[in-house]
């Protein structure tokens, strides 16, 4: 193999055309990410795909089988209920993730001078310590005898705040969980952007206000599909907020389709759920494709 | 800039990953045809040769989160000189579905129920009593679980710890306290009330309210429970089986609690414990059990049944109640415990009730449907 490997990179350098040797050499170095991918990713999938159309036997074992009976159960409104709930969430979520996110990437983009990279370094350290951990922390610091509410009332201004067991406090625990994913993408295409393009947009009489909505938004839509993408897809299926952070209304699809699994002892309507959801995602998928397609053709 | 181009393209690599993908699930997963009856399984479990109780390696233990003294995992350790491995679930049916998607470990702590769902679907090994030097702490005195209704002669399980399902609340908000599930819909505390976040004990604590079996599989009294439930939803905070951390933080004033973990809160964790009453609702309590199990794959079983032994030990029973507040089920544990609870007489937990009507039972797989169907309408109205 070493023979291989010395052999494409002489013909890397010698020889500008693609041969066969060389893309054997990307055949190789293909292999340990598709064995990967397919072990723990696709076959997973595939048991899911599959494990949807089987059924839980009398002794609580899911087996497989060939019916569309977990399909038809999935019928029941209560469904369509939380998946619209989760969209509604998810949806929220993105928009407040936009809205707080982009002023953050544009400050530390064309105002953060040499201490840019330091402050996005500083963006990331929460993500440190896992996910759970941090709404775990959320929930002490929030709760009614917890520290904000005994400095609440320690004020005197109120008799302390109700925050958590809401669906306020949900989305609240999605946008924290996911707003630097907005930011990310959207301060690396205000990083590429050419700044004399503002420059010139105010040259022409625009204001600031109208330069940034005419030139910069334009030019980092890439960015911000980006970043609605990567935090609207989690959002939706997440569980972990509803979890720790929901009251007795706030049940998501991602809740939901943990019950199938670890309460409702049915992991094949879990599974079945699990496809409808994807299924769904693909399409928001799609929408992001076509629509960074569009904004390839435009710039 | 041109990207290398392969040889293959992206589609054919895709199509083929999902090929061998689909072919690794087929073969790797847990899940079989439903020849996998549970006679077969039973049997082949059974007919395995039953471990010898020496060390045959480190202990991989799962179990609730701090539910045993930290002293006698440590004693253990320095006995035997071997490791403890832990790992933790959040539910019964979590940990389950562990053990069969192939996870291995040497010992488990589940719930009678769950004993009996995991012998017939062969995940767990018969238990050799003659390994067992403190067996006679366990059996043979007239102990209901010499052959309890789980698991017939307790061949693949030895019982650990009991428990009642009531009402925890505090007194400084709650005055118009009823004795009866009815509580759980207090005005007072509207809006501060969990219930705990588990199918059996949500339809159970509506059923008893109703004066239903608490099994029941009966569309017509499925459906007046899950009404029950969802006219429940304005008056409650959450679903929570984290019934300790939500009392302590302040955010339930009622809560729907489990016995051990209200005197646990009061022992550990409350700063004024006499604020505090853990009621026995008049309508009916549920009553339940756990035991400890090796599963079939166990890695170490030898190592296994020295824990099984360990654990009964009546130093560390002693040791154990007084850690983690519940009734171990050996020959001195419910004395160890009613010293403990004597103040508490809603606290006291009868072992000779455990054949009551009030213990969670298995369904066939229609019932069980059935009731997760209504469990799943209540959370997500």
């Amino acid at each position: 193999m070493s023979l291989q490997v010395e052999d494409a990179l002489v013909d890397a350098t010698t020889e500008k055309r693609r041969s066969p040797t060389r893309t054997r050499l990307w055949g190789v170095l293909l292999a340990p990410p598709a064995i990967w991918m397919i072990v723990f990713f696709i076959s997973s999938i595939a048991i899911v795909v599959m494990l949807s159309f089987g059924h839980v036997n009398d002794v609580g074992k899911a087996v497989f089988g060939f019916s569309l009976d977990n399909y038809k159960a999935l019928a029941d409104p209560v469904y369509l209920k939380v998946l619209l709930r989760s969209a509604m969430f998810a949806i929220a979520t993105t928009v407040i993730s936009l809205v707080l996110g982009y002023p953050v990437a544009y400050t530390i983009a064309l105002h953060g001078g040499k201490y840019k990279n330091a402050l996005v370094a500083f963006l990331v350290i929460p993500f440190f310590a896992s996910y759970l951990i941090r709404m775990y922390a959320w929930s002490t610091l929030l709760a009614d005898e917890g520290l904000v509410n005994q400095l609440l009332r320690d004020t005197g201004l109120t008799e302390g705040i109700r925050f958590l067991n809401t669906p306020g406090a949900v989305v609240a625990g999605l946008v924290y969980g996911s707003i630097v994913f907005m930011v990310l993408p959207i301060y690396a295409s205000l990083e590429r952007m050419d700044t004399a393009l503002i420059e010139a947009g105010k040259d022409l009489y625009h204001s600031p206000l109208q330069t940034f909505f005419a030139v910069t938004v334009p030019a980092t839509r890439a960015g911000m599909l980006g970043g609605v993408l990567l935090v609207f897809l989690p959002a939706l299926g997440d569980f972990v907020s509803a979890q720790l952070l929901g009251g007795p209304s706030t049940y998501m699809i991602g809740n939901l389709i943990q019950q199938q699994f670890f309460e409702g002892h049915d992991q094949p309507l879990g599974s079945a759920l699990t496809v409808v959801l994807m299924l769904a995602l693909l399409v928001f998928m799609v929408f992001y494709l076509r629509a960074t397609q569009r904004v390839n053709r435009e710039t | 800039m041109t990207e290398p181009s392969l040889s293959f393209n992206r589609r054919d690599f895709l199509r083929g990953s999902f090929g061998v993908g689909a072919a690794a699930a087929l073969a790797a997963c847990g899940f079989s045809g439903d020849s996998a009856t549970p006679s077969t399984s039973a049997s082949a479990s059974a007919a395995a040769p039953m471990a010898q109780a020496k060390v045959d390696g480190d202990l991989v233990y799962y179990n609730w989160a701090d539910y045993c003294d930290p002293t006698v995992l440590s004693g253990f350790k320095e006995k035997y000189g071997v490791n403890i491995i832990e790992a933790n679930y959040d539910g019964y049916a979590g940990m389950l579905a562990k053990i069969q998607a192939g996870n291995a470990y040497d010992v488990a702590l589940p719930g009678a129920r769950y004993v009996e769902l995991m012998r017939k679907q062969g995940l767990i090994q018969k238990i050799d009593k003659s390994q067992l030097k403190n067996a006679d702490q366990l059996f043979g005195w007239g102990s209901y679980f010499d052959n309890p209704w789980y698991d017939p002669n307790s061949d693949y399980s030895t019982p650990f710890s009991m428990w009642t399902t009531g009402i925890a609340y505090r007194k400084d908000k709650v005055t118009t306290a009823s004795g009866t599930w009815q509580d759980l819909w207090n005005e007072q505390a509207k809006g501060h009330i969990y219930v705990l976040d588990e199918d059996d004990e949500a339809l159970g604590m509506a059923a008893l309210k109703l004066g239903l079996d608490v099994n029941t599989a009966n569309p017509d009294d499925l459906a007046k429970i899950k009404d029950v439930l969802i006219s429940q939803k304005p008056y409650l905070r959450a679903y929570s089986t984290d019934d300790i951390n939500n009392l302590a933080s302040g955010n339930a004033w009622i809560h729907h609690a489990w016995s051990g973990d209200f005197l646990n809160f009061i022992n550990n964790t409350a700063t004024d414990p006499e604020n505090w009453v853990y009621e026995l609702p008049t309508d009916g309590s549920p009553l339940n059990s756990d035991a400890w199990v090796i599963p079939a794959n166990a890695p170490h079983p030898g190592t296994a049944l020295l824990w099984l032994d360990w654990i009964m030990q009546p130093d560390n029973v002693e040791k154990n109640i007084n850690y983690i507040a519940y009734p171990l089920l050996s020959k001195s544990g419910p004395d160890i415990y009613a010293k403990m609870a004597a103040n508490y007489p809603s606290l006291e937990v009868d072992v000779s009730k455990v054949v009551n009507p009030t213990v969670y039972k298995n369904h066939n797989a229609t019932d069980q449907a059935a009731r997760n169907a209504v469990w799943t309408e209540v959370k997500a109205a």
